[in-house]
C-alpha cells in the first residue's frame, strides 16, 4: 500500500470523524445493553429521530435550539419507550427482545417516512461551523495544501466530550458507583435497598439522549433519510458485539477501530464493504466476548 | 412503601402458609413459621430441601415466585414488597455465594450498602469491628479471600439497619480457622440481638448458635423444636439431615 504522508492524515481524521458516529451509537446501545440486559434494535431509530427532530429545529428555529431541545427531548423519549415497551420484556429470551425492537424500529422508521418522505433533507451546518480547517497550517509535517471540512472535526470533538462526561459519571459519581454495580449484579444492589430499576431506567433515557446528541452533530454528515437509521445500526450493533457486550470502553476501542478500517479501506471497494464482517469474524474467533467484555457477559 | 395492616401477627416476625415456585416446581410448600425478635433460628435440610428458597421468598427475590403466603416483619407486610423495599424494611440477605460486587473496590461495596437509607453501622464502627476489610477497603473487592469476603458480605449487611438477618451457609468453603473467625462474628451479632435465620449444610454449627431449629425436607417443615432439642436428637438428623 503506496500511500502520503497527507492521504494518511486525511484517512485517519476520516477514520476518526466515522467512529465518533458510531461510538455514539454504540455506547447508547452498550449502556442499555450492559444495565437492562435487552439487545435494543430500536436504538438506530432513536438515532433517526434525533436527525429529524433536529433538522426540523434547526431549519425552523435554528441549530442553537436543536441542541438544547433534542437530547432532552431523547431523553424522555427513552424513558417513555422503556417504561412503555421495553420493561416488559426484561424477563424474556434476547430473540423476544431483539424481534419486538426491530419490530419498532421499523414501525418508526416508516412513521417518519410518511411524515417527512423518503428524500434526503438538507441539514444546513450552522455558520460558526461551516468551511474547512487549513490542516498544512497546524500539521507543518504535510505537504502543499491539506484541508478537512471543519463540522466533522467538531463531530470528534463532540464525540470525545460526550464519551468522557460518560466515563466521568460512571466513574466519579454516587449514580455511576450504583450503575456499574448494577450492571455485575442487579439483584445484590435490590437487596441493599437500591431501586435499581428505576436507576436503569434512566440509563435508558442516557443512552437515548446519546443517541440525541449523535442526531444533532451527526445528521449533516450522515445526511437525513428514512434508512440511515438502520444503516447505522448494524455496524453500531457489531461494535458493541466486537467491543464486548455491556463494554462502554469496548465500544469506543471498537468503534474506532471499524471507522479506521472502513477509513483506510475506502479505495479498495471490495474489501471496503465487507471489512466491518471481516474484523467482526476475526475478532470473535479470537476473543469469543470481544475486546474489553467481561467473563460471563451474554455467554 | 407498605404499612401496618390490622392483621399484622404479634410476632416479630412471621411465615404463614408461604408457597414459593420455579419455573413450574414448587420448592417452597405450606412453611410456616415465627420469630420473636431477637432469636437466631436455624433453618436445616438436605441440598435442594428448599432452604434457600424460602430465604430468598423471605428477601422478595423476584425468584422463586411467591404464589401465596403472608411474610409478616416487625408489623410490616414483607409479602406486598418488592426486594429493594424489603430491604428498606430491615431485611438483609448474606448470600451463600456471598455475591460481592465484583469491579469495584471493599470499600464501595460497604458505600453501596448504605445509598438507601435507613442505613446501620456507619463505616468507621465497621472497620472497628473488621479491621481486616480496613486494610484491604481500596482493594478490588472479589480479590479478597473467601474469609475476607463472607466478612464483607457480612459487614455490608450491618451497614444496613437490619431487623431481620438472613445467612445462607455463611461458613461454606471456608477453612477451619476462618470458620472459627466467622463463628466469633456471629456470635457477636448473636449479642446484639438481631433476628437472625441460619441456613447451614454445618448442621451442629448452625445449632450452637441458634435458640431455634425448622428443619424442611422437599419444601415442607418437617420438625420445629429448640436447637438443642436437635442436638441431643441423632435419629432426627440422621433422617432429614444426614449429617
Amino acid at each position: 500500500m503506496d500511500m502520503t504522508l497527507n492521504a494518511f492524515t486525511l484517512s485517519l481524521l476520516t477514520g476518526l470523524q466515522l467512529g465518533s458516529i458510531y461510538v455514539l451509537i454504540a455506547l447508547g446501545l452498550t449502556l442499555i445493553f450492559g444495565t437492562l440486559g435487552v439487545v435494543n434494535f430500536a436504538h438506530g431509530a432513536l438515532y433517526l429521530i434525533a436527525i429529524y427532530l433536529a433538522v426540523s429545529i434547526n431549519n425552523a428555529l435554528g441549530f442553537g435550539l436543536a441542541l438544547i431541545l433534542v437530547p432532552p427531548i431523547l431523553f424522555v423519549i427513552g424513558i417513555l419507550l422503556e417504561r412503555g415497551l421495553i420493561q416488559r420484556f426484561y424477563n424474556r429470551p434476547h430473540t423476544d427482545q431483539i424481534l419486538v425492537t426491530f419490530g419498532l424500529a421499523i414501525v418508526l422508521q416508516e412513521l417518519l417516512k410518511w411524515i417527512f418522505g423518503a428524500n434526503n433533507i438538507p441539514f444546513a451546518i450552522p455558520s460558526w461551523g461551516n468551511g474547512i480547517i487549513m490542516l498544512h497550517d497546524y500539521l507543518p509535517f504535510l505537504e502543499g495544501f491539506v484541508v478537512y471540512p471543519k463540522w466533522r472535526l467538531i463531530l470528534v470533538v463532540v464525540s470525545i466530550v460526550t464519551v468522557a462526561a460518560v466515563f466521568a459519571l460512571l466513574h466519579l459519581t454516587r449514580f455511576g458507583l450504583v450503575i456499574r454495580a448494577g450492571m455485575r449484579d442487579a439483584e445484590m444492589l435490590q437487596f441493599m435497598g437500591v431501586n435499581i430499576n428505576r436507576r436503569f431506567m434512566i440509563v435508558f433515557g442516557l443512552g437515548a439522549m446519546i443517541a440525541g446528541i449523535a442526531g444533532v452533530f451527526g445528521g449533516p454528515v450522515t445526511q437525513v433519510s428514512p434508512e440511515v437509521g438502520m444503516q447505522l445500526l448494524v455496524p453500531s450493533f457489531l461494535i458493541v458485539v466486537i467491543g464486548g457486550m455491556g463494554s462502554l470502553g469496548g465500544a469506543v476501542l471498537a468503534g474506532i477501530l471499524i471507522g479506521m478500517a472502513q477509513s483506510f479501506t475506502a479505495p479498495y471497494i471490495y474489501i471496503n464493504t465487507i471489512i466491518i464482517y471481516l474484523i467482526t469474524v476475526i475478532i470473535l474467533l479470537v476473543r469469543p466476548r470481544g475486546l474489553l467484555g467481561a467473563k460471563g457477559v451474554f455467554e | 412503601m407498605n404499612e401496618s395492616k390490622v392483621d399484622a401477627p404479634q410476632t416479630f416476625f412471621s411465615c404463614r402458609e408461604l408457597n414459593a415456585f420455579y419455573g413450574e416446581s414448587y420448592v417452597v410448600q405450606g412453611v410456616s413459621f415465627d420469630i420473636p425478635e431477637g432469636e437466631i433460628v436455624a433453618l436445616l435440610g438436605r441440598n435442594g430441601a428448599g432452604k434457600t428458597s424460602t430465604l430468598r421468598a423471605i428477601a422478595r427475590a423476584s425468584e422463586p415466585g411467591l404464589t401465596s403466603g403472608e411474610i409478616w416483619l416487625n408489623g410490616q407486610a414483607l409479602h406486598e414488597m418488592k426486594a429493594f423495599e424489603a430491604a428498606r424494611s430491615g431485611v438483609q440477605i448474606v448470600c451463600e455465594d456471598r455475591r460481592i460486587i465484583p469491579g469495584v473496590t471493599v470499600e464501595e461495596n460497604l458505600i453501596l450498602a448504605q445509598i438507601a437509607e435507613p442505613i446501620g453501622w456507619t463505616l468507621e464502627k465497621i472497620y472497628s469491628h473488621f479491621p481486616k476489610l480496613e486494610e484491604r477497603r481500596k482493594q478490588e473487592a472479589s480479590s479478597l479471600s473467601g474469609g475476607e469476603q463472607q466478612m464483607l458480605a457480612l459487614a455490608r449487611a450491618l451497614a444496613r439497619d437490619v431487623k431481620l438477618l438472613l445467612l445462607d451457609e455463611p461458613y461454606e468453603g471456608l477453612a477451619p480457622v476462618i470458620v472459627q473467625e466467622i463463628e466469633r462474628m456471629l456470635r457477636e451479632v448473636k449479642s446484639m440481638g438481631i433476628t437472625t435465620i441460619i441456613v447451614e449444610q454445618n448442621a451442629v454449627a448452625a445449632l450452637k448458635l441458634a435458640d431455634h431449629a425448622i428443619i424442611i425436607d422437599s419444601g415442607e417443615i418437617v420438625f420445629t423444636g429448640t436447637a438443642q432439642e436437635v442436638l441431643e436428637n441423632q435419629a432426627l438428623r440422621e433422617e432429614y439431615l444426614a449429617v
